[in-house]
């Protein structure tokens, strides 16, 4: 093999690895996820518990509104190893911008901005979005604490249907004037960009048309700078100085004029109210829980008491957005809900019977399902801190919800029970 | 009109080579040197004041115009540096800010919208020609970075918000929604959806510089130019730590000499060539 041979072997080589590493660049699957299951579990289950969430309308046609709404708790068992929510943001998680979000509500007070919230209290929360790009988009709700990071909600499908090029989203401003965000000031910035450009482009080509380098330094290093500093090149120079200081007066001025109404940067804090505290005849404390490995299973021992006038039964267990229900749960289910976020056999209770007025009884309760895999919450075993959280819901006769925070350390069981 | 004949002339250089000279500056500069400042000096910015730069709602009236000059006057320095130390050619910083603002808009209509659907207008990104050419000008008729570093660089960083008000004063108009005063920016901002990059990321006029008076963009811009000038003397500095080049000579009486002149080495005859002190360059 010649270095003529060896050369050619390397550029084909070379050209295949480029085609290989090209491919997914142009052939790239959407993501349709976002990553919400690499998420530590303390991080989702003991800090944000999401309940009641709607996608409103799953199917939007572009420049139709819709909705994103749904209630959270912030966990009482929140991690230390976690910022606490003194600067929260309620964000959605999506593939880009495919929505655009004209307000987000928070217990009805518009938060645009960051805002604290109470850890143990429970908040509202209503996102309107205006469809925009077209296609099957994986959307959640997100919960965003300054220096602790973006805490996923759980996703559901929207579809939106038609075509971007009819999206169109005029705002009407305090001044008066109509602006469409997908355009607003995008030309009069290009031609800026493309004015001073030009002028750059000038001033550097003013140079190439010469000799530039070799030459330039052969005569710099044998005669010194005095050939080389041409008295054209100052004479432009001043020319130039004088023109770019002048259009930048001029311009600044012709701005001020054009837009003589501006406000700065809005970046105050959101007062956002929690969901006033119901009343809950429901007493429910976690005496043990363990996590059986091999089961897939949570199981925890509540020690309750109603202290209610009516029966009460528990229906439903909440973590990380994924839920396990009974029959007496899943009788309430959103069918909207994410049917791969959901356990519908998945609680158990050894005694289901309804907790009687003025009763209190401890109830073995296990939530047993492979999502804990599939979720992959069962890392909690990996934590370094093994507690979990999750809320607890309960209905009376009548039908009233009753919602209960638990949390507890978590105990792991590797090996089955009785083996 | 140019002394390039005059120039060529005292090259010293046979036609073949004036004419091989020219090839290399064009492979040279463009293939090269402009779209290796494009690879680094566009990663350069987008590290150090990326989102003030990307976003529309992080363009403040106070960290907005002291990041942004502060951090791009860096490549600037160390390529005047190079340029004119080497070649006496006046156009390194305006030659930085064409390859950075090259590298930004492809990244606006391929990172950004291709890629991720968001609409130029929300990534523009901020004009710096006019700073850059002002800092050329400076270097050409002052013929010394030192005076470059007091008059240029405070130049670069004064002139970077006026220039730059004709692109973003709209964006500044007042809205209201929901009963709650906004900019357009910062509705901007909230409507487009940015997933990784929630509201209390941005750095809105945090400070204690506001309390002169209010005249937050004024005092910032001067900042801006104080520490633009340090930072300029300091990458310029960078540049010639980069740039400077040498090789060891040693003589017949096995003197070992440090010599800076390349070109020396260059005219040196094979046979001399042969005498260098092998390793220590």
């Amino acid at each position: 093999m010649n270095v003529k041979h060896a050369f050619k072997l390397w550029v084909l080589g070379f050209c295949g690895v480029a085609t290989v590493a090209f491919v997914p660049t142009f052939d790239a699957t959407p993501a349709l996820a976002h990553g919400e299951r690499s998420q530590e579990p303390f991080l989702r289950m003991r800090t944000v518990n999401w309940y009641d969430t709607e996608w409103v309308g799953k199917s939007t046609a572009v420049n139709d509104i819709t909705y994103l709404k749904g209630k959270f708790h912030l966990s009482e068992d929140w991690p230390r190893a976690v910022v606490k929510p003194h600067r929260t943001f309620v964000n959605v998680g999506s593939p880009s911008s495919v929505f655009v979000r004209l307000s987000t509500k928070v217990g009805g007070v518009p938060m645009f901005v960051s805002g604290p919230m109470e850890i143990g209290r429970d908040y509202e929360y209503e996102i309107t979005l205006k469809a925009r790009l077209p296609g099957h988009h994986h959307i959640h709700p997100m919960f965003s604490v300054k220096e602790a990071g973006p805490i996923a909600g759980p996703g559901g499908w929207m579809d939106i249907t038609g075509r971007y090029a009819d999206f169109r989203n005029p705002i009407k401003t305090l001044t008066g004037e109509t602006f469409d965000s997908e355009t607003e000031g995008g030309m009069t910035g290009i031609m800026w960009h493309i004015f001073w450009a030009s002028v750059g482009l000038f001033w550097v080509g003013w140079f190439m048309v010469r000799p530039m380098y070799l030459i330039r330094a052969r005569v710099l290093a044998a005669y010194g700078d005095e050939l080389l500093l041409d008295p054209v090149d100052r004479k432009l120079a001043i020319g130039l100085l004088v023109f770019t200081v002048a259009v930048v007066t001029i311009g600044y001025l012709a701005a001020e004029a054009k837009h003589p109404i501006t406000v700065p940067l809005q970046a105050g804090e959101a007062k956002v109210k929690p969901l006033p505290i119901k009343p809950n005849p429901l007493v429910v404390e976690v005496t043990h829980a363990e996590y059986d490995v091999p089961g897939r299973a949570l199981r925890m021992t509540v020690h309750a008491t109603n202290n209610g006038t009516e029966p009460v039964s528990i229906g439903e267990f909440t973590t990380a957005g994924i839920r396990f229900t009974n029959k007496v749960g899943a009788a309430r289910l959103d069918p909207n809900y994410p049917q791969e976020l959901v356990a519908t056999a998945g609680l158990t209770l050894d005694n289901e019977a309804p907790i009687q007025p003025g009763q209190t009884v401890d109830i073995h309760i296990e939530s047993k399902d492979v999502l804990w895999e599939v979720q992959r919450l069962v890392d909690i075993l990996h934590d370094p801190d093994q507690r979990f959280a999750g809320l607890l819901m309960s209905w009376t006769e009548s039908g009233e919800r009753l919602i209960n925070p638990v949390w507890a350390p978590v105990l792991p069981v590797f090996t089955r029970l009785g083996a | 009109m140019f002394r390039t004949d005059e120039i060529i002339k005292a090259a010293k250089l046979p036609p073949e080579g004036v004419a091989m000279s020219r090839h290399i500056d064009y492979i040279y500069f463009i293939p090269i040197l402009f779209v290796t400042i494009i690879g680094t000096f566009h990663m350069h910015t987008a590290l150090l004041c990326g989102d003030w730069d990307f976003w529309l709602d992080w363009k403040d009236r106070q960290w907005w115009p002291i990041v942004t000059p502060i951090t791009t006057i860096t490549f600037c320095a160390a390529l005047q540096y190079y340029n004119w130390v080497n070649y006496r050619q006046p156009f390194g910083a305006t030659l930085t800010i064409l390859a950075l603002a090259t590298g930004k808009w492809i990244a606006v209509y391929t990172s950004w919208w291709w890629w991720s659907n968001y609409p130029p207008n929300f990534v523009m990104p901020a004009t710096l020609l006019p700073s850059a050419l002002v800092l050329d000008f400076t270097l050409l008729l002052t013929r010394n970075w030192t005076l470059t570093a007091v008059i240029g660089a405070w130049m670069y960083a004064i002139l970077f918000y006026p220039s730059n008000w004709p692109i973003f004063a709209y964006s500044h108009t007042p809205l209201v929604v929901d009963g709650t005063l906004l900019s357009w920016a910062d509705y901007m901002g909230f409507m487009y959806v940015r997933t990784g990059t929630p509201e209390y990321i941005r750095m809105i006029e945090v400070g204690s510089l506001r309390t002169f008076g209010g005249h937050s963009t004024m005092i910032s811009s001067f900042f801006a130019a104080f520490a633009s000038s340090l930072m300029y003397i300091l990458w310029w500095q960078f540049g010639k730590f980069f740039c400077t080049s040498y090789f060891y000579f040693t003589d017949e009486r096995k003197r070992t000499t440090k010599v800076y002149d390349v070109f020396a080495y260059a005219t040196l005859a094979h046979a001399d060539k042969a005498k260098l002190s092998g390793g220590k360059a």
